[in-house]
This record gives structure tokens, C-alpha cells and sequence, in this order.
């Protein structure tokens, strides 16, 4: 259970009674009915997935009694294979963009003594509390001026921005807690300071980088708001977005609605499962959500 | 030579910086400045020409009942996520450090728990619709089932429930995931502090009123600023599930905004109700930085 590594067995431990035994008995039917209520949902969008829509009408409790995988085929040709495409490539793109930028701005923060250092910090940290509804208008003019409204780029660069400054937050924080005595053990034998970035910073950084590209990875694939206001054309259309067209162009067809919200929802729920580990050490430092 | 060699060291620091200063002063704060310019004006994108207003723009929202509408869903949507994310969260994150729960099933409730935080807001989104349908929808089909069925409803279709609705939604996607940032700062809790007030004769209640509570109170600080924070950016779940309808009933200041701006077209007006957005979470902003500080200094 413990998420540090940190052991604590003995913690609030007492005398084993009956009434440690009750309690235990209410700890685990309060938290097993909290993990159905969280989890029912999608087994139910799950069982419905596949079935056809005159069974979801007549009893959508059932458990189907043919699973119908051609829903997932429909799902799949009639555009989730596509937004899946495009949500990968604004992802890869828009997270390495966010993490080159926001390592080169957390490293001179937090190694360099310079005019301004403070008044940089607070610049780019700001950039945490702002709605990013605030700028919608403003953007959508600047990205048609640029000629990329419409364009992957109008996605990214957007996403890049209000990365930056959680990315830089916590990597800073990291670099801030590392020892120097390699850096300058390196400057002594006559690396500079781009080398020491490169060969020994970054590699000892390593562990959060992996975790800030977790979480700016989750962000990215699930923004939604930058997507709808700065795109139109199918093709480019990521998969948040993508599903709304979907399902209101399958109106009548719940079923493969349901196909394709189970596609979109299991990349996910696998990345997370597979990488809890880093994607926690990055919640316990970061301390922020979407 | 060595002056130049100077020149580039101290050059350094600002070259590292400056991707990051570029792509946030274009795409962050320049919008920013020209949002407020924006809001003075009366404008349309099909009809670009800008007919000045000065604070035209903002008086109109005075008399807007659309906008103290969605003012008051921002704020129950913050008093509703407070209580569950904050409150909520961190009782469940103690009981389950509580080691009443064997570690293998902690860690299955955990992920459980935490799961919806990952998913897309359209999936989130498109699910509840369905499960708030009214004829097929789990709920009302539960409702049926045990015979209440004076309790089903049209619950994103009717004034009263609609916003109530996906408040619920939102708890139900990030309870979990706030539980999870308490359970991380209750393990930074040293053993020796739990240990001495069960010396003391404290039960887990007031071992969790004496020592936890006070110990993650930076986090508690923390988590209920970015909640409240939260409520009043929320944008995408209240467009994907209910577009703030029927009649704004379920509208927030973020989609009402939208609305305005890329459905009616009416852009000056969309970019005043974005200003008051703007001025809102920065005097939240500033308020959490003046209580932080106000803590750390005992």
C-alpha cells in the first residue's frame, strides 16, 4: 500500500478486539461499495458495448448473451482509428516540446544566480492559475493570423504553453533537490554549461522527467476546449473531440457510441496501470490536477 | 577574449529561459492583455470591424441574469467539490492508511478509486449521459427496479437537477485522485507522532483530528484552492454533458463565455465575461498566497 516505499505497518495498529473487527468489517464495505459505484459504470457502458440496440432498449442491466464485437469494428472504421492517430501524434509532439522547453527553463532556475531570476519564476509559474478560457478569443485570433487555425499546430502550441509552466514547477523543484557536486566536478574538468546540462543533468533528472511527461501526457490527450475552439476538420480532430462528433453523428446507435468510449478510455486506464509508480511520484510533488 | 567568454556565461541563464518566455508571452499573457483590450469593444468574427464601448461591455453584465446564474453554479459546483474532494477525500485516505485494510486490497481500492481521473472528459462525459438517460439509463432503470419510480427523472433535461447532475459527475471523477494526494502526504506523517498520542490514549478519531489533520494541512491548503479554482475554469464537463441547458440552468461562467463568444458571435461581450473570469481566479489566487503565508509563519 505504501506509495513512498515508506513502510508503516505499526501505523494507528491497537488492540485486536471486536470492535477493531466491526470497524474492519465497515472499512471494507464502505471502500468495496465506493470501488463498484466507481467502477460499475464502465462495466455497464462495457456490457452494453456489446450488444445490439434492441437489447440496451429492453434491458440494459442484462449481461449480453452474444458478445457483438462488430460494434468495435464500427467503432473503429467509422473514425475512432483516426482520432486515436491524431491523438498520439499532438500528444508525442505537444509533451516533447513541453518537456525540451520547460528542462532548459527549470535548469536555469534553479542553477543559476542572475538579474531577474525572481521576477522569470513568478513569469512563468503564473501561468498555473490562469483559465486558459481567458485567452480562447485572443488565441483564435493570433493562430488565424499565424495561418495555423485548423492545424495540428493550433493544438499544440496552445498545449505547450499552459504545460510550461506546471512542467517547469516540477522539475525545478527536483533539480533544486539534487547535489551539485557532479555538475561541478564536471565544470572542473572543463565541460560547459551545455554539456554539464546535457551528459549529467538531464540523466540525473531522469526520474521526473518521466513523471512530468506522465502527466502532461495524461493532460494533452484529454484537453478538450483548445480542440473544439481551434479545429474543424475531421481529420485532424483528436480523440476527445472525435467522440463528440461520433456520437452525434451515431445518435441511434448507443451501442457503438459505447464501443467507442470503451477504445478511447482503455489506452489510458492501461498507461496508468502500467506506470502508477511514476505517475504518483509526480502527483506527490506536483500536488495539482486538470 | 575573456570578455566575451564573460558575456556568454552571463548570456547563459536568459538563453535557457527564453523558448519558455517566448511560447508563454505569445500564447499566454499576449491574449491576456488583448482579452481586456477585446472586452471594450462591441465585435463579431464575421463582422470584425470594432465599435468601441469602453466599459459598455461590462455593465451589460450587471443586468445579464444569464451570468449570476452561472456565477451561482460556479460556486455550488465549489462548495459541492470541497466538501467531497477535500473533506471526503481525506477521510478516505485515512481510513484506508489506517491499516484496517490489509495493503493488497488497499492497494486495489486505491486504483479503483483513482481510475476515472485518467479518463478524457468526453468519456466521462458521454458515459453519464448515457447513464442519466431516461428511458435506458442505469439510473432510472435502478430506480425502477427497487420501485421508486417516482424518483426517475430526466436528470440532465430537467431545470432543477441538470446542474446538481454533473456536479456529481465531476466528484465521482476526481474524489479519488485527491484521496490519493492525501494518502501521500499522510505517509510523510512521522510514526513517532501517531505513536505518542496512542500513548496518550487518542482513538483513531482523535488521532485523526490531533495529528493527521493538522499535519497535511499544507496539503488541505493546497487542495481546496485548486478545487475552488477548478469550479470556476470548469468548462468542458458541463459542455459535453449538458451544453449548460435546458434554458443556462446548468450554465458556468466558462461555457456561458463560449457560448456567447463562438455561438452568438457576440466577441467583446464573451471577452468582458472572460475578464471577470480572469479577475476571479486571480483574487482566489491571491487569497490562497496570503493564507499560505499567513501559515507558514507560526
Amino acid at each position: 500500500m505504501s506509495l513512498t516505499g515508506k513502510s508503516s505497518a505499526s501505523r494507528f495498529d491497537r488492540r485486536n478486539t471486536i470492535a477493531l473487527k466491526i470497524e474492519r468489517f465497515f472499512a471494507y464495505l464502505l471502500f468495496s461499495v465506493l470501488s463498484i459505484f466507481t467502477i460499475y459504470p464502465l462495466i455497464w457502458i462495457f456490457t452494453n458495448s456489446v450488444k445490439t440496440d434492441l437489447e440496451l432498449f429492453s434491458n440494459s442491466w442484462a449481461f449480453p448473451e452474444v458478445f457483438r464485437w462488430e460494434n468495435y469494428v464500427r467503432a473503429w472504421e467509422y473514425g475512432i482509428a483516426g482520432y486515436i492517430w491524431n491523438s498520439v501524434f499532438v500528444t508525442t509532439i505537444s509533451v516533447l516540446l513541453n518537456i525540451s522547453i520547460s528542462l532548459m527553463a527549470a535548469y536555469a532556475l534553479a542553477r543559476f544566480q542572475f538579474k531577474g531570476r525572481n521576477f522569470l519564476l513568478y513569469f512563468i509559474l503564473g501561468g498555473l492559475m490562469l483559465a486558459p478560457e481567458v485567452s480562447l478569443i485572443p488565441l483564435f485570433r493570433i493562430l488565424s493570423s499565424l495561418d495555423i487555425y485548423n492545424t495540428y499546430l493550433a493544438m499544440i502550441l496552445p498545449n505547450v504553453a499552459f504545460g510550461i509552466p506546471f512542467t517547469t514547477f516540477l522539475i525545478r523543484s527536483y533539480m533544486l533537490s539534487l547535489p551539485k557536486e557532479y555538475e561541478e566536478a564536471a565544470v572542473i574538468d572543463g565541460a560547459n554549461t551545455f554539456t554539464v546540462f546535457l551528459q549529467i543533468v538531464i540523466p540525473l533528472s531522469r526520474p521526473i522527467i518521466a513523471s512530468a511527461m506522465l502527466l502532461d501526457a495524461m493532460r494533452v490527450w484529454n484537453e478538450f476546449m483548445f480542440a473544439l475552439t481551434f479545429v474543424l476538420d475531421e481529420d485532424i480532430k483528436t480523440v476527445p473531440l472525435g467522440l463528440m462528433t461520433f456520437s452525434g453523428a451515431l445518435r441511434e446507435e448507443w451501442t457503438v457510441v459505447m464501443a467507442g468510449l470503451i477504445i478511447s478510455a482503455v489506452p489510458m486506464i492501461i498507461l496508468f496501470l502500467i506506470t502508477q509508480r511514476q505517475f504518483i511520484r509526480g502527483l506527490a510533488s506536483g500536488g495539482i490536477k486538470g | 577574449m575573456i570578455n566575451m567568454n564573460k558575456l556568454i556565461r552571463s548570456a547563459t541563464p536568459y538563453l535557457f529561459l527564453l523558448p519558455a518566455i517566448a511560447v508563454m508571452s505569445i500564447f499566454v499573457y499576449l491574449p491576456i492583455l488583448e482579452n481586456f483590450y477585446y472586452s471594450l469593444f462591441r465585435w463579431s468574427a464575421i463582422d470584425p470591424e470594432m465599435h468601441f464601448l469602453g466599459l459598455g461591455n461590462y455593465i451589460r453584465m450587471f443586468s445579464d441574469k444569464y451570468i449570476w446564474l452561472s456565477l451561482k453554479n460556479n460556486v455550488l459546483y465549489a462548495v459541492i467539490s470541497v466538501f467531497f474532494q477535500v473533506a471526503v477525500a481525506l477521510i478516505l485516505a485515512y481510513l484506508l492508511e489506517s491499516k484496517l485494510i490489509r495493503p493488497a486490497w488497499g492497494t486495489f481500492f486505491r486504483n479503483a478509486l483513482f481510475m476515472p481521473a485518467v479518463l478524457a472528459v468526453t468519456v466521462v462525459g458521454l458515459t453519464w449521459y448515457l447513464i442519466y438517460r431516461p428511458d435506458t439509463g442505469l439510473i432510472n432503470q435502478f430506480l425502477r427496479l427497487i420501485n421508486l419510480d417516482s424518483l426517475t427523472r430526466t436528470w440532465l433535461g430537467e431545470a432543477d437537477t441538470a446542474i446538481y447532475s454533473v456536479i456529481a459527475v465531476s466528484q465521482w471523477q476526481w474524489v479519488g485522485y485527491c484521496m490519493v494526494l492525501f494518502i501521500v502526504a499522510i505517509q510523510g506523517i512521522p510514526d513517532e507522532l501517531f505513536e505518542s498520542a496512542r500513548m496518550d490514549g487518542a482513538t483513531v478519531w482523535q488521532q485523526f483530528i490531533l495529528v493527521a489533520v493538522p499535519m497535511v494541512r499544507e496539503t488541505i491548503l493546497v487542495l481546496t484552492s485548486i478545487t475552488v479554482i477548478g469550479a470556476f475554469k470548469v468548462f468542458d464537463i458541463v459542455y459535453v454533458m449538458t451544453g449548460g441547458g435546458p434554458n443556462h440552468a446548468s450554465d458556468v461562467l466558462g461555457n456561458y463565455l463560449y457560448r456567447v463568444g463562438f455561438r452568438n458571435d457576440e466577441m467583446g461581450y464573451s471577452a468582458a465575461i472572460a475578464t471577470l473570469l480572469f479577475v476571479i481566479t486571480f483574487a482566489l489566487t491571491f487569497i490562497q498566497l496570503r493564507i499560505g503565508r499567513s501559515g507558514s509563519e507560526d
